[in-house]
């Protein structure tokens, strides 16, 4: 991990763009991630988090198709970087090592 | 879907959208909310798509999505202004020798104009605390003779001191003036309180409206009624606390002595305790007795349009209108003075100029001199140029260093604008070191500007909100007037040829810099010459030969006291017994003090009693014996002769001139009347020097009246004067306990009139020191510079054999050329310049060759011991070292 940091939520954005491949563009990652997550998202929050996280390497774009629905605008689409990968699996390693390590007993304390 | 197309997105929040968001962003964010709202219109109602639109849009405002506001979109030119300000400090920190020559210099140059500004803004600042200043006027007296009053003032200089009723005649006549306000001439009174006696010569006899129109701030005491009935006395706050100490003194007595033609003895109620007077006032007092008391003791003059001891100050109403008043003067003269004969006539001066815009004389204080003014400002502002030059001349010169700069600047595509600018950058950058260096300058130096002014300056009027405005303005100023011309020089070079290295050391700047440092060294020796001259025209003044014995002349003023006269045989009897004591003598006045005029009627060379007006000196017996007068015709007074006391008139050659007599014997004997008494003149004294050496000698008469003394003056030897007074003292003590032994010496006395003069001297050179000081550092800067560029030269001369003598004057050579050219365009310049300032005085030096002969002279050794410093450590470098490194 080091010096990149990589919010939760920027955390989820990201997966989400790398789950929807080529459909990633901004209303698309919205839907997947209300979906999931069971809550209204406003599209300053998933905006930001797209801008902030191309800026940071994360996130490549580029301008896509036109719809009328989206009155004549072109969607952008977001496509996740070697580097994302990399970050994430890392972040998954930890967790899953982070889980693994978890004592049994201390988890069925927990439970009971 | 397509059945919604026509409902549209609401427009305002589409506005301000389009107005905060990055323009990057908008074109995807927009198609991202459009798609939304359209989503929103099948779900739920139009007008709820329409809010949750708008809600989204303002749920936008978030940093990095925002259009940058604040700076500017196309380029940042943060780095490069850093890089500039980085480049000026390395030069300052490489070349410390250039960059201390030119800090110090300006530094200097801006701290003497700050001094000579708060020098300026102090002697224009005079009797401005007055709230009605602008209405406040007063009346001068004169005599007609053209009809044109500004030609009769300049004929016959009008007098401020002049008679009372004109006072009240002015009231009755001129409705426009709201408030008169008169007082006496300075008079002296020994006040007592206790066991504490003190002579006060800062009295005057003053009208009870004098708070109305003069704003002096009360501390006790009601201002109107202060100065109304008759002995009552209003003090300043530090002649209270000299009487009274730390106690009250409203409502105290003082009693005080009987004040010479103006008042009798009596006891005196504090019927006030004000301020003391600012600083800047034309004239000042430490105690004001009512005008009343005066009144009560001579009533009669108050009638009398002749009789002179007032001046008369007024304050005008709102319809006051200065031309107007003239224009009514005389009509005003001519309902008052009957006498059709009489030339007497009133001028009107304005209070704003009674400090430095007067030609009247007798002043009830000191005033100013607006050319000293004009020339402080510009002695100030020459120093100024002299530091700036240095400037100039050290950059230009140092250019071929940043030629290579400027060069790579300019490949990678500098401006020659933003070269200009980085130039000027430095040079403010310089100038804000200097600045500071001067605020240092000025606070170590005001005490002892102070001190030879002798007058109070404060940094108050530097210390205001505008200050650091102005001094943020004057570094830009001064920074953009000396580097401009570096400025351009630098940015001008050629990219091709100075990265070629086919520059030659900027040619044609030489000779600008040559220019300047004449024009530097001119300014310098003018400067040094007004010096000089200045100086021997103050040893001049006080070393010439008066026509009377003024040295080891011991002075004891007892202020016309009744008793001391009463005692004055046998005190000059007991005295004149000393060995130490070679004669003693009372009276009136003494050379250099306060004298009254008399009109005195004599026999004219044409046989007409003739009356004239001339200055009077009432003498004892041997007045003239004891000063050391010559006789040219006739005698003195004798007590061979006992009719001498009432009938018998000593006056000097110029009064004998006055009536006609270019040959004084001619005088003695013709009748004469003066002040009630009638004669025969009896001799005629050769003319000395009674007032200062700024004016001629006018006439005067000596009659002997022992009974009207002032001055008891005692003639010492010069061995063991300090004894010699305390022996004066003693017998003083003995004879009339009552009053002060009060001493000064005469010489000391009549220097006082020069005081300004010599604040006059020594501010001048001051300034003219710092000036060539600066001219010097710039020069040493220049030599240095230019003894660098031809090490190698030096080297070379040196293997082939030229010796020590031959490469200094090589060196010095090129400067002492430029000196000498200032000096022959600085010695006519000096001469008109210091010839319109020695026609202030009517007994002046001559303005002799040699005078100019030793301040090129200087100029040239100040200038030569300058150089010679780096000229003779490049003349001993060992070629070796300076060839080597090829």
């Amino acid at each position: 991990m080091k010096k990149t940091k990589l919010g939760e939520f920027e955390e989820l954005v990201l997966l989400a763009v790398a789950a929807l491949q080529q459909e990633a563009y901004g209303v698309e990652i919205k839907r997947e991630l209300e979906s999931r997550l069971k809550e209204k998202l406003s599209v300053g929050s998933i905006q930001s988090a797209l801008k902030r996280m191309e800026e940071k390497g994360f996130l490549t774009s580029e301008f896509g198709e036109a719809t009328q629905k989206r009155g004549g605008k072109r969607k952008r689409i977001y496509a996740t970087t070697s580097y994302a990968h990399k970050v994430l699996k890392e972040m998954k390693d930890i967790r899953a090592g982070l889980w693994e390590a978890m004592p049994v007993l201390a988890h069925e304390l927990k439970l009971i | 879907m397509s059945g919604y197309a026509d409902i549209h997105p609401p427009e305002w929040p589409l506005k301000f959208l389009r107005f905060f968001l990055n323009p990057k962003y908008l074109e995807e964010i927009e198609g991202d909310l459009e798609e939304i709202f359209q989503e929103n219109i099948e779900r739920y109602s139009p007008g709820k798509a329409r809010r949750l639109y708008a809600y989204e849009t303002l749920k936008l405002i978030r940093p990095n999505l925002l259009k940058k506001f604040m700076q500017p979109a196309n380029f940042n030119h943060y780095p490069m202004y850093k890089n500039y300000i980085k480049i000026a400090w390395r030069n300052l920190l490489k070349k410390k020798a250039y960059s201390f020559i030119n800090i110090s210099g300006l530094g200097l140059g801006i701290a003497s104009c700050f001094l000579i500004f708060l020098f300026v803004q102090h002697e224009l600042s005079y009797d401005n605390y007055h709230e009605n200043g602008e209405r406040i006027y007063r009346i001068t007296h004169g005599s007609r003779s053209t009809g044109d009053a500004a030609k009769d003032a300049k004929a016959n200089p009008f007098w401020v001191w002049g008679n009372a009723p004109v006072g009240p005649a002015l009231k009755d006549y001129f409705p426009e003036i709201d408030k008169i306000v008169q007082f006496s001439g300075r008079s002296d009174i020994l006040l007592t309180h206790g066991d504490k006696t003190y002579q006060e010569d800062g009295v005057f006899f003053m009208d009870s409206t004098a708070f109305d129109v003069f704003n002096w701030k009360f501390i006790t005491g009601d201002a109107r009624t202060a100065l109304a009935a008759p002995y009552s006395i209003v003090l300043t706050q530090s002649a209270a606390k000299k009487y009274f100490g730390d106690e009250e003194a409203y409502g105290k007595i003082l009693k005080g002595s009987e004040s010479s033609g103006r008042s009798a003895a009596g006891d005196y109620v504090v019927t006030g305790v004000i301020e003391d007077i600012p600083n800047n006032s034309h004239f000042h007092f430490n105690v004001l007795i009512s005008l009343n008391t005066f009144r009560k003791s001579r009533p009669e003059i108050f009638e009398n349009w002749g009789y002179v001891d007032f001046y008369t100050y007024f304050l005008g109403n709102e319809q006051f209108n200065e031309r107007s008043f003239q224009q009514k003067i005389p009509d005003f003269i001519t309902k008052n003075i009957g006498d059709s004969d009489s030339k007497y006539t009133i001028a009107l001066e304005s209070l704003k100029d009674v400090y430095l815009r007067t030609n009247a004389h007798r002043q009830p204080g000191e005033t100013g001199s607006l050319s000293n003014i004009y020339i402080f400002s510009i002695i100030g502002l020459f120093i100024l140029i002299i530091a700036m030059i240095n400037f100039m001349n050290l950059s230009t010169a140092r250019s071929m260093e940043r030629a290579k700069e400027v060069g790579i600047r300019k490949s990678i595509g500098a401006a020659q604008g933003s070269l200009v600018l980085q130039f000027l950058g430095e040079s403010i950058l310089i100038v804000f070191l200097a600045m500071l260096l001067a605020a240092g300058v000025v606070v170590v130096a005001l005490p002892f500007m102070s001190g030879l002014t002798g007058k109070e300056f404060t940094l108050t009027p530097l210390l205001t909100w505008q200050a650091p405005l102005l001094a943020f303005a004057l570094i830009i100023i001064i920074g953009i007037l000396a580097g401009f011309y570096p400025a351009f020089v630098l940015s001008g070079f050629k990219p091709v040829a100075v990265l070629k290295g086919i520059m030659h050391n900027s040619g044609g700047g030489g000779y600008l810099r040559r220019a300047l440092v004449v024009f530097q060294f001119s300014l310098s020796i003018a400067l040094i010459t007004g010096t000089i001259i200045v100086y021997t025209q103050m040893d001049h003044l006080q070393n010439r030969d008066l026509g009377f014995d003024k040295e080891q002349m011991l002075i004891v003023d007892y202020n016309y006291d009744e008793i001391v006269n009463y005692y004055s045989e046998s005190l000059k009897n007991t005295l004149e017994a000393s060995q130490a004591i070679s004669s003693v003598a009372f009276s009136r006045s003494v050379p250099g003090s306060y004298f009254p005029n008399a009109g005195t009627t004599i026999e004219n060379a044409d046989g007409e009693m003739k009356m004239m007006v001339q200055p009077i000196f009432q003498v004892g017996i041997d007045f003239v014996n004891h000063f050391n007068l010559e006789l040219v015709a006739g005698r003195s007074y004798s007590r061979l002769y006992p009719s001498d006391s009432t009938s018998a008139l000593v006056l000097n050659e110029a009064a004998a001139k006055q009536y006609g007599y270019t040959n004084p014997a001619d005088i003695v004997g013709k009748k004469f009347d003066q002040w009630g008494r009638k004669g025969e003149v009896i001799g005629v004294v050769k003319d000395f020097n009674y007032i200062s050496l700024h004016r001629n000698i006018e006439p005067l008469t000596l009659p002997f009246d022992p009974y009207s003394s002032r001055y008891m003056s005692v003639k010492i030897n010069p061995e063991n004067m300090d004894k010699t007074i305390k022996e004066v003292n003693e017998v003083w003590s003995k004879l009339v306990p009552h009053r002060p032994f009060l001493y000064s010496f005469l010489d000391n006395d009549f220097n006082q009139q020069y005081k300004s003069d010599l604040m006059f001297k020594q501010l001048f050179t001051v300034f003219a020191c710092l000036a060539i000081f600066i001219a010097c550092l710039g020069l040493l800067g220049l030599a240095t510079y230019t003894a660098e560029l031809r090490t190698k030269e030096i080297g070379i001369r040196k293997v082939l054999g030229a010796d020590m003598r031959t490469i200094i004057l090589l060196l010095s050579s090129d400067f002492i050329k430029l000196v000498l050219i200032a000096i022959i365009i600085a010695i006519p310049v000096s001469w008109y310049v210091m010839k319109e300032w020695l026609a202030g005085f009517a007994y002046r030096m001559e303005m002799q060759a040699w005078i100019f002969v030793v301040a090129g002279l200087i100029a040239v050794l100040i200038a030569g011991f300058t150089i010679s410093f780096q000229s003779i450590k490049s003349a001993v470098m060992n070629p070796v070292s300076s060839l080597r490194n090829e």
